[in-house]
């Protein structure tokens, strides 16, 4: 075991619960800093999670507590700045998504880590969920054959009451970036599908974002987009030269919250649910055409039943949607502390942060958005 | 009379504080958010002793000047619902906020309110006496957010004690019951789709909501009052009724005046039994990690109903206080509140008299 990487953490809000208590207990990390310009914030999530410091200056932190790796979880619209300055005192970062309102942003900001030979890696923690590591596994282990289609539908009651999205008396910073709430949740949509596709880039972006609900509040509150990659060669390494149609839906007005994900390929299909886990599989099964459905069913309605009772288990030991962040943040600190790369390279955050852009530009395309 | 600023003014306690403040003469300063409706205040309002100041305490904007001239702080919001992150935001930051914009504004005297769920339950025998001198949880571990958010706010609240020349008095209500608000976690609990109702002979620490704010109104005038301050600087004053029924007396009126939840009686060594034995097989089985029902962890089922006997004679002795209003009429009043502190259709405190924090 190499030595610890000093941590620290910039911002203590409440995505700060999902990553502190992995730098408590890893023993690739220790905590030596905590600042949120809220002091008892600081002070208190320092003491819960054992940081041998607690700051309200970022400039001291760095100074003082000399981390090896900065997470940036602030609200995205500082995230440049933070990042800057983290690098710029030799530290790696991890940051929040979204990293930068734009590409372009995110481009510079790679570039200034690049210089300075350090890693700076968006969060993407829902590649690291159980389902989707078993979706991956199936589209390796060729079963479902090339992928065609990769379908992902988020459903989230951003407008109910009691959302923090919602919250008339304490607007979102959110609602600020060029999405609005969407630029919350667009980021993970992006990096799936181009993960799920085995895609660089989708060439043709169709997308509407709408603001279904109205209002002032919100920018837009549904997006409904349709991607195609003709893999043309410019545009990545892939080896099979199939077009590949991707369909990315975030709607806040069917329920129950879901975040469904299809993969069809030449040979069958897979499906899971990152908030409600399982795997479907339909695929050819032995007994040819006429028996292969009823096979399907008894293979995918057996998977369904163990699903229930684990899921009943995951409930009970706290196995949240989150899950993914810790598995992330093992195999981040285990590669930097190894001098390997992490698993979520500058290209896959540069990536996603191009299809965000092309969706964003497409959806807000003639939406006469609340702008 | 005193100038004094409360905060949560149109929350279930907060709104009878403000309206009692006011017509006692208090010069009253009630925050409120902007979404919320002032018209609970609509009593204060008609006293002309009423200035609502729009602001929420996750931002300092406005705060200081809106506590600008005033004499005391009356603190009462705070965060009952809702994931960790979110009662802490509201309870801690919130507070947070309001004690460092109290001293910009050079307000030096707070009214605290903190709650008997910071006390720890499992530290005493049963059926001891419950006053000021019981001990407050050391670590949070194992109680509700809601008791550790609570805790951290108290923590705040010494520090502004412990400024120069600044006064506290912290007030520390049982399960606060009024309209609206008659059934409660402390009678029992959900467990899948049972409700069960723990213990036979427990007394819960009830206090009538308008005999609490009048609690806190009296603190307010003690504190403010230089003969008298110093008998309560720096004091904690537990609040309960007198007379107080066992739960199963409580249900029982509750009951009969509201369509209260049907429960199961479960007697309480063995609801206690439950409790450690499930501790037991998380430790062993889980490491501790397997999040059980509230209802079933060993220290909430303590806090929530375990017996002592308690005692209101410090906030008696100290504030010349006396529950008002018994059970009976307690009752009487949520079922039918009284129609002065009711809303009429034509006074809404929003449009008149407001000043923006």
């Amino acid at each position: 075991m190499t030595k610890p990487l000093k941590a620290a953490v910039i911002g203590a809000g409440a995505i700060s619960l999902q990553h502190l208590p992995f730098l408590q207990k890893s023993e690739w990390a220790e905590l030596v800093g905590v600042c949120d310009l809220s002091p008892v914030s600081a002070e208190i999530a320092a003491r819960k999670f054992g940081s041998s410091g607690h700051f309200t200056d970022v400039a001291t932190m760095l100074e003082v507590a000399q981390p090896d790796i900065v997470h940036v979880l602030t609200p995205p619209q500082s995230h440049g700045a933070l990042v800057s300055m983290a690098l710029s005192a030799g530290a790696h970062v991890i940051c929040e998504k979204p990293m930068s309102p734009t590409a372009e942003e995110a481009d510079k900001l790679m570039a200034e880590a690049a210089a300075a030979g350090l890693h700076l890696i968006e969060n993407h923690n829902y590649r690291f969920n159980d389902e989707v590591v078993a979706l991956q596994r199936v589209i390796a282990e060729g079963r479902i054959g090339a992928v065609r289609e990769v379908d992902i539908r988020l459903a989230l009651g951003i407008r109910d009451e009691g959302s923090r999205f919602a919250d008339t008396n304490v607007v979102n910073s959110i609602h600020g970036m060029p999405a609005g709430v969407l630029h919350d949740f667009i980021t993970h949509l992006s990096y799936l599908m181009l993960d799920l596709a085995g895609v660089r880039h989708f060439e043709r972006v169709i997308a509407a974002m709408s603001n279904h609900g109205g209002g002032d509040l919100f920018t837009f509150d549904d997006l409904d987009a349709l991607l195609i990659s003709t893999n043309d060669p410019e545009s990545g390494p892939e080896t099979d030269a199939v077009p590949v149609h991707g369909r990315m839906r975030f709607s806040c007005r069917t329920s129950p919250d879901l975040f469904s994900i299809v993969v069809r390929g030449e040979d069958g299909q897979a499906a899971t649910d990152i908030f409600h886990p399982f795997l479907d599989v339909m695929v050819a099964r032995p007994g040819g055409e006429q028996l292969t459905p009823i096979v399907n069913h008894l293979v995918n309605g057996t998977s369904l039943a163990r699903s229930g009772m684990r899921n009943f288990g995951r409930k009970l030991l706290q196995h949240t949607p989150y899950h993914g962040l810790e598995r992330f943040l093992d195999q981040t600190y285990a590669a930097i502390a190894t001098d390997r790369q992490p698993p979520v390279t500058a290209d896959h955050v540069l990536d996603a942060a191009r299809l965000v852009d092309q969706i964003v530009t497409a959806g807000s395309a003639g939406s006469g958005a609340n702008r | 009379m005193s100038k004094i600023f409360v905060t949560g003014a149109t929350g279930f306690l907060g709104r009878h504080v403000v309206n009692q403040a006011a017509a006692a003469g208090h010069e009253v300063v009630a925050l409120v958010r902007p979404s919320s409706s002032a018209r609970v205040l609509a009593p204060a309002e008609q006293t002309g002793n009423l200035t609502i100041a729009c602001g929420d305490l996750s931002s300092r904007a406005g705060l200081t000047e809106a506590m600008t001239g005033v004499d005391a702080i009356v603190h009462l919001a705070a965060v009952k619902g809702g994931d960790y992150f979110s009662r802490f935001a509201g309870t801690v930051i919130g507070t947070e906020n309001v004690l460092a914009c109290a001293t910009e504004a050079g307000v030096s005297n707070l009214v605290a309110i903190s709650t008997f769920s910071v006390y720890d339950y499992g530290e005493r025998k049963a059926n001891t006496l419950f006053d000021e001198s019981f001990p407050v949880i050391q670590d949070p571990t194992g109680r509700d957010e809601y008791a550790e958010t609570k805790l951290y706010q108290d923590e705040l609240y010494q520090r502004f004690a412990d400024l120069t020349g600044n006064r506290m008095v912290m007030i520390r209500p049982g399960m606060i019951y009024g309209e609206n608000e008659l059934w409660h976690p402390l009678l029992g609990g959900e467990f899948g789709p049972i409700n069960l109702r723990v213990g036979f002979k427990v007394r819960p620490p009830i206090t009538y909501v308008e005999n609490t704010a009048e609690a806190i109104v009296l603190a307010t005038a003690v504190l403010l009052d230089p003969a008298s301050a110093e008998s309560v600087d720096d004091e904690v004053i537990n609040v309960v009724d007198d007379d107080l029924p066992t739960n199963a007396e409580y249900a029982k009126r509750v009951s009969a005046l509201i369509d209260a939840p049907s429960s199961v009686p479960v007697p309480l060594p063995i609801m206690q039994g439950v409790a450690k034995v499930g501790a037991f097989i998380n430790r062993r089985a889980f490491e501790g990690r397997a999040k059980l029902p509230s209802i079933a962890l060993p220290d909430q089922v303590d806090a929530r109903f375990k017996p002592f006997r308690y005692s209101n004679e410090k906030a008696k002795r100290l504030l010349g206080w006396t529950p008002r209003y018994s059970l009976d009429e307690a009752l009487a009043r949520s079922t039918a509140p009284d129609e002065r502190a009711a809303p009429t259709a034509d006074s809404t405190a929003d449009s008149t008299a407001t000043a923006t924090a």
